[in-house]
């Protein structure tokens, strides 16, 4: 029984990992229940969790914001010249 | 205005185009990669692509959509080129910010253990104090982490697809976005997050 445990268990960094990984990548089988095990023992992981879904939402929002209400724009003259000098045959 | 369609005249509607978007491109670049020579290279190579590959352009979308689409693959060309060409610094601050939250045996330091965020507002991102935060803990990533952050969600692409175009094996990645997600949530909480 020790050495299933012992097999099962998550440090809170390979935790952490792993809820990372989740994010990008199907778990093994195998993670996945670690990951459960783990979760159901540690609060810090399991909050760790939660925040870490909201900063995904948070940053999938932000870095989407191409309607870029928070952008500033800034005028750049010399930069359309440029472009349009650079332009073939004009 | 008729021009900004027209694909027969290549010419006087990419003009046109630059004229109409080229400010709110750059903006955006320059928001993205937080450097002007780089926008300014990334618009003028959008421009140019746009240019050669009109034909494509079939009039379906709005010229503004496609010519976007062009710049944020552009965007992404640059990130993962950031990504690939790490700094030597940088695997050395991953493994000083493990040690300043994980003890020896790899479980959380007893003040770094995460607690739930008390009073969580629901539209933060309206909140132009809280964008301010989290703009400036982004910019205090390591750039090849920041780069793994923006390819993550400025494609909506599977991991498997985004370490493809890097070329590089997924372990590589998630471990990067691990550590600069481990960071950002910790900024994140310094700045504005409550325990």
């Amino acid at each position: 029984m020790k050495k299933i445990m012992q097999l099962l268990m998550l440090s809170c960094k390979k935790a952490t990992e792993l809820i990372e990984k989740r994010s990008l990548i199907r778990l093994s089988f195998r993670e996945k229940v670690q990951l459960r095990l783990h979760k159901s023992m540690c609060d810090a992981c399991t909050a760790y969790e939660k925040q870490s879904k909201k900063i995904d939402e948070l940053l999938h929002n932000h870095i989407h914001d191409t309607d870029m209400e928070h952008t500033t724009i800034l005028k750049n003259e010399t930069l359309k010249e440029q472009i349009i000098n650079n332009l073939p045959n004009s | 205005m008729e021009d900004i369609m027209d694909i027969s005249k290549p010419d006087t509607t990419v003009k046109c185009w630059v004229d109409l978007y080229s400010d709110k491109m750059y903006s955006w670049a320059f928001h993205k990669t937080s450097s002007k020579e780089i926008a300014e290279d990334i618009v003028q190579d959008t421009f140019l692509a746009a240019f050669q590959s009109i034909s494509k352009f079939e009039g379906k979308s709005e010229p503004k959509t496609w010519l976007f689409a062009i710049l944020n693959n552009k965007i992404a060309e640059h990130f993962r080129k950031q990504f690939r060409n790490p700094t030597v610094t940088e695997s050395q601050s991953g493994s000083s910010l493990f040690d300043t939250l994980f003890d020896a045996n790899d479980q959380w330091i007893k003040e770094q253990r995460p607690k739930e965020w008390q009073g969580e507002q629901a539209h933060l991102l309206d909140d132009v104090a809280f964008v301010k935060v989290l703009q400036g803990c982004m910019g205090k990533l390591p750039i090849n982490w920041m780069a793994a952050i923006q390819l993550k969600y400025l494609e909506e692409k599977k991991g498997e697809l985004i370490c493809q175009e890097l070329g590089i094996a997924p372990t590589n990645f998630w471990q990067v976005l691990h550590r600069a997600k481990l960071q950002l949530r910790k900024c994140l909480e310094n700045h504005w997050f409550k325990k």
